[in-house]
């Protein structure tokens, strides 16, 4: 460096201004000084661009590519005439990308276009700055900051897009159910998956924020209505716009399409319910199922009181499915329970059938022989009561007229035990889950002597027998299961395993799969003493002295059997105690099935602490079955009348083909 | 006669490893200037073109400044000084706001920035100071007290306009040309325990807040990556991601999707880096280097003291310029609003430069010559 550069510097004198030998030594000094500081920047140009250059290659990267979520659509509810149960609707959401949004010029404004109160305001901010002062990668991804915002305002945050940095507005789909709630329990609601069930379900899939099926069709057939999400890598500036472009920037693969979650054709009828919760409407709580007896199928279940499941699906915001949860498990009528699957009751009367089956089939009874009925039965110490004074009746009249004391005698007198009873209930699905798979389903109870036995302290009582034998004391029943027993006892034995989805379909419409009618059992019972039972079904509606007679509609055909079930007594505090004389009140049954002959439906109505059942629940029954009268007529017409013309000219061609038929012939 | 031998001397005497390099450097920055607005639309675009006009008058003015020999200026000297001090006077009373620090002085449409001007008159008057002065013991205190006010007058002038990075470009420029005389020991001791004793009263009195959260955020850069921290993080990122052979040119994703902030005129490195990788930055630190050396060698080699301290005063405005822009765009020096040499974008900017490259050439020329024929 000194030789070419630094040529020598003429030295001494005395100093002059043109003496330059104070400066003469410094000159290097400086020069080297220079180098050394470049030198050194050099250095951390080195660090930066080879020794770091991946490291800042990559945020580089992450700087400018982002991968966003497709959204998919969950998978529509139709019911088995096509009409939509549920659906999903847009609801626009805000999200914000915590670390990209200035909390000084943006979030005021956001503030005031969205409108949000003082209170939420502070707990928004206190989050905010929580997620800005984490390390991590939380403060990069974007978090739901407001749901379901109104059109207006979502056009207020169009306006001022370009202002709104770290602010996105992004369609969600919500669930929407266009009969609200009629139909809530069986076909459910969606809630947000919580952190606990998270952990679990990361790996199929699901994020913070997601909803998921919580109660009923929903929940049970989530995988299929789910589908699955698909995601995207595109390009953003640092204000956060979409860039064109990014080939050689952005790996492959660049994009994975959503798949789109499954139609459901379920086995309900929208019209059957809402002529149900019609029926229904007098009574403050209970359950109805309307079943087709020949398949099994669920043309109608209701529960009540119901709720809207559109409040608890999010479409309206958290402060709205939280009050709605609140009124939800506040209600003393318990809204939240499926009382059609959910709930176990005694059955009463309604059980009498199958005690009187129990007996014809061991043959311990003569069904034409008389009992005395005063109107009581003394055994024992104690006293069984009977609803009034029947006078001499038989199996017949016993079942028509629902007489207690005919039933105390088989279990006192002929044998009919609790064993026998439990035996033959446990063929007609009593005592065990119908699998419908929709709900938490109750199993009811068939109690035998051994299980009485050990709940009593190994202490067995004749008298249970007697309280088994008219559907008292520990025996209960779910009202689909008393449906599934009496559609048993319509067709001739066939117990269904109940179904409510009829088939799986694609977007498109196309059928993926489809659901035949699965028997759980072919009761092995003879025919002569089903008729009989069958014979007193349809006297109990359509003979004076039948315990419904006095409900029967005109032109409703149907055969049934009331139930007034005794609950156990309730002692209630407090603000309950008012309410007491409601919740000691007896529940009434009725289950049926129609026509009389060639049946089709089974229904069963259970009115909580209605009373007695030929007043309460027949009434019911007898709307609902002469809607689905009117119902099938009408669907029957409108199908004759839009395949006549096609029918007809098929018909005419082959009539002129063939010979004349014989028996066909008409005046 | 007379002129024509004098003209065909002149161009003998042409520091011609001087001029190239700065010619390089320039073209370098117009290159760049036009990839590194690319990413705007209309007029902001067009930002190259104006710094082709701004070098092609710089290049006029430098012209005219080297056709005079410099010991003319030595005359002029506190003239031009006293002109400079009054124009910063002016801007207190005539500027407009811009991003919150009145530096500009308006004619019509033409703006200027009397404190990139006050760089070349404080190096003149400095150097006139000194060349009366001759020492042959080292200086006192004292005895540096005048130079010492030189600087410091227009310094907090242009710290209350508030411009950080101009007043500490003009006390590094005193440093350097104090480097340069014999000072005593005890008198350097003493001064470093005056600063040391003065650095909290300026820190707390002198400095604004947003020039302290500079200071702040440039010590722990992650504190506040959103605001303040986001240019010298984004600069650095950029400079990180054009490895060692760059990404090529118009190919920078970091300027390209707006990640880097004033890219026309603080920060024009980064884009270059991004582009062309270490090799890239390589060659420019050298051109820089070489510049800075150049001016000094081209000091040393000056007849007298008052060209050896113009020298040296040229050399150093260059060398604190790159060095400090570049510091601070690799995150190793607080972000400070200094420009690149004949690389960022501005008119007052880019004329001071050239007018330093003009000073360097002017001494260089006239090692040769004798004393003037006026002088």
């Amino acid at each position: 460096m000194t030789m070419g550069l630094w040529p020598g510097v003429p030295g001494g004198g005395s100093p002059g201004r043109s003496d330059v030998s104070e400066f003469r030594r410094r000159f290097r000094w400086i020069g080297l000084g220079m180098v050394v500081l470049f030198l050194g920047l050099l250095g951390r140009l080195f660090q930066l661009q080879v020794l770091d250059a991946e490291e800042n290659k990559a945020i580089a990267h992450e700087n400018i590519v982002r991968r966003v979520t497709l959204a998919t659509t969950r998978g529509i509810v139709r019911d088995r005439n096509g009409k939509v149960l549920s659906a999903s609707r847009p609801a626009y959401n805000v999200y914000v990308v915590p670390e990209r949004l200035d909390m000084q010029s943006t979030w005021p404004k956001l503030v005031d276009y969205l409108g949000i109160g003082v209170d939420e305001r502070a707990r928004l901010e206190a989050h905010l700055t929580a997620l800005r002062a984490d390390d991590g990668v939380r403060k990069r991804q974007q978090i739901l900051l407001k749901e379901d915002i109104s059109r207006d305002a979502v056009a207020i945050l169009a306006t001022h897009d370009a202002e709104l940095t770290g602010v996105e507005v992004v369609p969600v789909p919500v669930r929407y159910y266009p009969f609200e709630e009629i139909g809530a329990h069986v076909l459910g609601y969606m809630a947000e998956v919580d952190a606990e069930r998270l952990t679990t379900l990361r790996s199929a899939g699901y994020v913070e924020g997601d909803r998921i099926g919580a109660t009923g069709v929903e929940r049970a057939w989530e995988s299929y209505l789910r589908g699955s999400r698909g995601w995207e890598k595109v390009l953003v500036d640092a204000k956060g716009r979409r860039k064109q472009g990014g080939a050689g920037i952005i790996e492959e693969p660049r994009r994975v399409d959503p798949i789109p979650g499954r139609d459901l054709r379920v086995t309900l009828d929208a019209d059957m319910q809402r002529a149900i919760e019609k029926a229904m409407r007098g009574e403050l709580a209970g359950g109805v199922a309307l079943i087709d007896v020949r398949s099994g199928r669920i043309l109608g279940l209701y529960s009540k009181p119901s709720y809207d499941p559109n409040a608890l699906s999010g479409g309206s915001g958290k402060q709205v499915i939280r009050d709605a949860f609140r009124r939800l498990y506040s209600d003393p009528l318990k809204p939240a329970l499926d009382k059609t699957v959910s709930g176990a009751y005694p059955p009463g009367s309604t059980f009498k059938p199958f005690t009187a089956l129990a007996a014809l089939e061991k043959g311990l009874i003569d069904p034409r022989a008389t009992v005395q009925c005063k109107g009581f039965l003394s055994f024992g110490k104690r006293t069984f009561r009977c609803t009034h004074v029947h006078g001499a009746v038989d199996l017949h009249e016993a079942l028509a007229e629902s007489c207690n004391v005919y039933f105390y005698r088989l279990a006192a007198e002929y044998g009919v035990g609790m064993d026998l009873i439990a035996e033959l209930g446990q063929r007609y699905g009593f005592g065990a889950r119908p699998g419908l798979g929709i709900n938490a389903e109750a199993s009811g109870r068939m109690p035998t002597r051994a299980w009485m036995t050990l709940r009593n302290k190994g202490q067995f009582r004749l008298g249970y027998g007697l309280n088994a034998a008219i559907g008292q004391g520990a025996t209960t029943v779910t009202v689909l299961q008393l449906a599934l027993a009496y559609a048993a006892l319509a067709n001739g034995g066939t117990l269904y395993q109940p179904q409510i989805v009829r088939a799986v379909e694609t977007s498109a419409g196309t059928v993926v799969q489809e659901f035949t009618p699965r028997v759980r059992r072919q009761i092995e019972i003879r025919p002569e003493n089903l008729a009989l039972v069958q014979k007193a079904l349809t006297a109990g509606v359509n003979e004076a002295g039948g315990t419904a007679y006095k409900a029967r509609l005109a032109g409703v055909e149907m055969a049934g059997k009331t139930g007034t079930a005794q609950v156990s007594h309730k002692v209630t505090r407090g603000a309950e105690a008012e309410r007491v004389w409601y919740f000691n009140r007896e529940h009434a049954w009725f289950a049926a099935y129609a026509p009389t002959k060639s049946p089709e439906v089974a229904v069963v109505v259970l009115v909580e602490h209605g009373g007695a059942g030929g007043k309460h629940a027949a009434p019911v029954a007898f709307e609902v079955i002469r809607a689905y009268q009117e119902l099938m007529h009408a669907q029957k017409s409108t199908a004759a009348s839009s395949t006549r013309g096609a029918a007809g000219a098929r018909s005419g061609q082959g009539r002129a083909a063939s010979k004349p038929d014989p028996g066909g012939g008409r005046p | 006669m007379l002129m024509r031998s004098e003209l065909s001397r002149e161009r003998d005497h042409f520091d011609w490893p001087l001029f190239i390099c700065a010619a390089i450097i320039a073209v370098l920055g117009v290159v760049n200037l036009y990839s590194a607005t690319s990413v705007y639309q209309g007029a902001r675009a067009e930002l190259y073109i104006s710094q082709v006009y701004w070098l092609v008058l710089g290049g006029i003015l430098g012209g005219i400044l080297i056709a005079v020999d410099y010991r003319h200026l030595e005359r002029l000297g506190y003239v031009l000084y006293t002109f400079g001090v009054f124009t910063l006077v002016l801007v207190f009373v005539l500027a407009r706001d811009v991003r919150g620090s009145a530096r500009w002085i308006e004619f019509g449409s033409f703006r200027f920035q009397p404190s990139e001007f006050m760089k070349i008159f404080l190096v003149i008057a400095l150097a006139k100071y000194l060349h009366d002065d001759p020492r042959s013991e080292g200086r006192s205190l004292r005895e540096l007290a005048v130079p010492a006010i030189l600087t410091f007058v227009p310094a907090l002038l242009i710290l209350k306009q508030p411009d950080l990075g101009t007043a500490t470009i003009l006390t590094l420029i005193f440093l350097s040309v104090v480097a340069l005389t014999r000072v005593r020991l005890k008198s350097v001791l003493a001064v470093l325990a005056t600063a040391g004793a003065a650095a909290p009263i300026v820190w707390t009195y002198v400095l604004l807040p947003y020039q302290r959260a500079r200071v702040t955020t440039f010590l722990d850069p992650e504190q506040d990556l959103l605001h303040r921290g986001w240019h010298a993080h984004h600069a650095r990122v950029a400079i990180g991601n054009g490895g060692l052979l760059g990404n090529g040119f118009m190919h920078g994703t970091q300027n390209q999707f707006f990640f880097i902030p004033d890219q026309h005129t603080d920060f024009p490195f980064p884009v270059y880096a991004e582009e062309w990788g270490f090799l890239g930055s390589v060659l420019l630190v050298l051109l820089y280097g070489f510049l800075a050396v150049w001016g000094v060698r081209v000091a040393s080699l000056a007849k007298d003291r008052f060209g050896a301290v113009l020298g040296v005063g040229a050399s150093a405005l260059i060398f604190w310029h790159a060095l400090i822009n570049l510091g601070m765009a690799s995150g190793v020096m607080p972000v400070v609003g200094v420009t690149l040499p004949l690389f960022s974008y501005g008119g007052s900017s880019v004329t001071t430069m050239l007018l330093a490259v003009a000073l360097l050439m002017n001494v260089s020329m006239r090692r040769h010559a004798g004393v003037p024929s006026r002088l």
